[in-house]
This record gives C-alpha cells, sequence and structure tokens, in this order.
C-alpha cells in the first residue's frame, strides 16, 4: 500500500512536469528524471504518448486549413492604400527620378570599369607579349647572349647603376647561370626591358622586368595557392612559352622559358622576395627624397622584416599541412 | 511576407469570421510597416509580427471578451492530474480536431496554437501575450486538456468511447 501510495505521487508530480517536457522547456536535470520514469511507468508513457499524437494532429490540421489566395494581394493592396495620394505620388516621381539618376551613375561607372578593365587586360596582355617576344626575339632568334657567360662587371656595366644590383639576385636562381643582362625593347614598342638570359635544366630561360606605369595585373591571371612571402604569383601560356611571375610597387616581374607552368611558377616563387626588395630599393632611390638616407633604411628594414615574417608564416603553414 | 500564412491562420483560429481574420492581418502589416525602424535587427522577425498581431487582436478582441466564456482555473488543477485523464483517440481526424479546438475558449486556444502548431518558447509567448511566464504555463496545461476532454467528447458523440484512464494508483491496484 504504501509502495503504491509513493507511486501514485510520482505518477502525479511527473505528469506535472508532461506539459513542459512535450514543450522542451524542463531543465535538463528534470527532463532526465522524467525520461527515467517514463521508462519505467507505462500508464505515464502512455499518456504523454496520447498527448504528443493530440499535438502532432494540432499541428497537421492547422497546416492543412487553406488560407486565402487573395490574402497576399490584399496586404500589398492595402499597404499601397495606405500611403497618403499626393505623398505617393510625389514619392514615385522622386523615386523614379531617383532610379534614373542611380541606373545612370551606376551604368557610367560600369562601363567606365569595363573600358577599363578590357584596357587593362589588353595592356597586361600586350605586356606579357611583348615580354615573351623580347625572350623569343632578343634570347632565342637573335641569339644575344655568349656561349660562355659574360663577366659579371660586364653585365652590371651594361645594366647601368639602376639595375646593376639586380644581378645578384637573379644568379640565385638554382640551377641556372646568368648569360647577359641588358636593358632593351623591341621594334614597334617603346616600352624598356630589364633583360637577364639565364640558362640551365637545358633550355634558355629569362628573366624580364618592365615599369608598371601605374598598370595592374588582372586578377584572374593570379594563382590562388601561388604566393610567395605575401606576393601573389600570377601565370600565363603564350606563344608556346610559360610565364610566372610577380607584381611589386613599380614593376612587373616575370619568368619566360618552355619549362613547365609548375617549374615556372615554383622559379618564380623563389625568385620574387629578393627581387621586390631590391625593385623597392631601386623605386626609393629614385624617389625626390633620395636623401633621406634614414627613411630609406627603416623602410628597407620594415620590408625585409615583412619578408621574412611572410616567410616563416609560409613555413609554418607548410609544416602543419606537413604534419596534418 | 514569408509569415503571411502562418499569421493568418492563427488569426482565422482566434477570430472566427474569416474576413475580421484577414482585416486582422492587413492592420498587423500595415502596423509592422509604419514601425519598422523599431524593428532590431538581427531579432525575430516572425515572434515580433505575432506580437504587433495580438497587439491589435486585443483591441478587436476587448468587446467579444466581455461575452465570452471565461474558464477560470481551478487552483487544484495541479493536484488533479490523475483524476479523469481523457485519452486521446488513435485515429484523429483534421476536422475534429479543428472543432475540438474551436470549443476550447479563446485565451486558451490562443496558448495551445502559439506553443504547438506555431512553436514559440514559453518566454516568446509571454512576451507576445504580455502575461507572465507562469500563466503561459497553467493556460498552456489547461489548454491541452481541454482540447483533450472535447476531442474525447468528439470521439464519444461518433459511438467512439475512448478508455479514460483512472488514477494511477486505482490502475496499479
Amino acid at each position: 500500500m504504501n509502495n503504491l501510495s509513493f507511486d501514485s505521487k510520482r505518477c502525479g508530480r511527473i505528469r506535472q512536469q508532461l506539459d513542459s517536457y512535450l514543450s522542451n522547456e524542463l531543465l535538463v536535470e528534470t527532463a532526465s528524471e522524467v525520461v527515467d520514469h517514463l521508462e519505467s511507468c507505462e500508464s505515464c508513457s502512455r499518456d504523454l504518448e496520447s498527448r504528443m499524437r493530440l499535438r502532432d494532429a494540432l499541428q497537421r490540421a492547422v497546416a492543412n486549413r487553406p488560407s486565402p489566395d487573395s490574402l497576399r494581394a490584399h496586404v500589398l493592396r492595402k499597404l499601397r492604400e495606405s500611403q497618403p495620394r499626393s505623398f505617393a505620388r510625389v514619392t514615385v516621381k522622386r523615386w523614379c527620378l531617383g532610379f534614373a539618376s542611380v541606373a545612370v551613375v551606376l551604368a557610367s561607372l560600369f562601363a567606365a570599369q569595363w573600358f577599363n578593365l578590357r584596357r587593362g587586360e589588353q595592356l597586361i596582355g600586350s605586356i606579357l607579349k611583348l615580354g615573351i617576344t623580347d625572350h623569343l626575339i632578343c634570347a632565342i632568334k637573335d641569339h644575344n647572349y655568349p656561349e660562355l657567360a659574360n663577366p659579371p662587371d660586364q653585365i652590371r656595366e651594361k645594366l647601368g647603376p639602376r639595375y646593376a644590383p639586380l644581378l645578384q639576385v637573379v644568379q640565385r636562381l638554382p640551377g641556372f647561370e646568368v648569360l647577359e643582362g641588358h636593358v632593351c625593347s623591341i621594334p614597334g614598342s617603346d616600352r624598356k626591358f630589364v633583360h637577364f638570359i639565364t640558362r640551365g635544366q637545358g633550355t634558355v630561360l629569362s628573366v624580364i622586368l618592365t615599369e608598371r606605369n601605374g598598370a595592374r595585373l588582372p586578377a584572374g591571371k593570379f594563382l590562388a595557392s601561388a604566393e610567395s612571402a605575401g606576393l601573389s604569383i600570377y601565370a600565363d601560356h603564350l606563344s608556346g612559352m610559360e610565364i610566372a611571375g610577380f607584381e611589386s610597387a613599380q614593376y612587373f616581374a616575370f619568368v619566360v622559358s618552355d619549362l613547365s607552368q609548375h617549374e615556372i611558377v615554383q622559379l618564380a616563387r623563389g625568385l620574387a622576395p629578393a627581387l621586390n626588395e631590391k625593385l623597392h630599393t631601386i623605386a626609393l632611390l629614385l624617389t625626390p627624397n633620395a636623401n633621406d638616407w634614414l627613411a630609406k633604411s627603416v623602410s628597407l628594414q620594415i620590408l625585409r622584416e615583412t619578408n621574412q615574417c611572410n616567410e616563416k608564416r609560409r613555413c609554418e603553414v607548410q609544416e602543419r599541412q606537413q604534419n596534418g | 511576407m514569408s509569415h503571411l500564412t502562418d499569421l493568418y491562420r492563427t488569426a482565422s483560429f482566434l477570430l472566427r469570421d474569416p474576413h475580421e481574420a484577414e482585416d486582422l492581418i492587413q492592420e498587423t502589416y500595415l502596423e509592422a510597416w509604419k514601425s519598422f525602424h523599431r524593428f532590431e535587427l538581427g531579432t525575430n522577425c516572425r515572434a515580433w509580427l505575432f506580437k504587433i498581431m495580438f497587439h491589435r487582436l486585443h483591441h478587436v478582441r476587448r468587446r467579444l471578451l466581455k461575452t465570452s466564456r471565461v474558464i477560470t482555473i481551478d487552483a487544484q488543477e495541479g493536484q488533479d492530474e490523475l483524476a479523469a485523464e481523457p485519452v486521446v483517440p488513435q485515429e484523429i481526424r483534421d476536422e475534429d480536431v479543428l472543432n475540438a479546438l474551436e470549443k476550447v475558449a479563446v485565451e486558451f486556444r490562443e496558448i495551445v496554437l502559439l506553443a504547438d502548431v506555431e512553436e514559440f518558447s514559453y518566454k516568446e509567448i509571454a512576451e507576445t501575450l504580455k502575461i507572465p511566464l507562469g500563466t503561459v504555463m497553467s493556460r498552456l496545461s489547461r489548454g491541452r486538456k481541454l482540447l483533450r476532454q472535447e476531442l474525447a467528447e468528439v470521439a464519444r458523440s461518433y459511438g467512439i468511447n475512448p478508455r479514460t484512464k483512472q488514477a494511477g494508483a486505482a490502475e496499479t491496484a
């Protein structure tokens, strides 16, 4: 009798919680207590099942009741009608004028952007093409390099004081020997190219630099996966040649050869940080404040540290990828 | 207007005339449109619309409530859980549920709809109806029970006699 009385009390207490249990409003501990009881009490379990059945039936019945098709239209009409007529007319006119003005401005901006983009792409295309043409004409066709590499001093002299410091960077290209370095242009173009001709891996490879003059490389040509010390590497294939490089603050720099794109991209990645630093130095030397050596040295230090930091980050990412 | 149907459905079960329900929805959207600057971005838009609708409904219903059947909550309700629990029939037709729902007093019906159909939390219901959380819980409990009772009545009128459970102690005995 005592047991029965205890069960009755417990069932009563649990059933008081069933509504909140059904609404998922119980604390975890209380819900756990309810679940424990339901597992051992068939009567309460049946009660809960009955309540759930009713809730499901109610949801289904209400959802099945159709709403008038015209409801949405009526609500929209009500919203329209609620606006004062004169206000509505003025507002509509203003809106129309506003939209028209915005449309014209947007169209102009879009057109200008499109033309700039097209012009930029054409410009970049022509620069890349000229770069490759330079490699093809100057290095391959005209064979403007000796069988034995020119002495470094001679190359520096040809490059002039401005570009001579770049030689030591290009000399670091692994497996390649610098045969020649000069500043050249190709017939029909006044664009100047700083041109290094190197030999290695059974082929001839050019490292070419040319001033950007404010132009930018089209984003689509960048390789999302290829980056070197924070510099995005771009790659393209033109006239049977592979070309890969980057853009510094003032210059486009690229490597051209008939090697595979993967090899060319790797070489460009290896060359990019040091070459970028040297190009930055050259740009600093050409600034009006060239005499401000303190500013220059600080700026260079920052650039160097940034490169080191980027390189360190790249190593960490690589390590993580290898480990994980 | 993705919540339009939900709002209309609830309104149509609280105002028996479909035209009144449609008017209420139109007024709700108009009110929402006018006071949209008060809506806090990132909060629950659906709950906000229901809140506006019930605010409007309160005015519409004020006169109706004066004549409606008001059921007071039995103070002994909580202790009476095992007394005579009506059992919901196994097979329930849509029209039977809706007929039973219509017989439940509106102050309980609205909470059952908000909790069981629209699946709002107790807190959201309390904010929507501007009543204390405890009142939400007690009215929901009462409303569900009234619905079960009405449904059992409907079943009985069809000649179906759903087994009525007796107190747990009695069953065990």
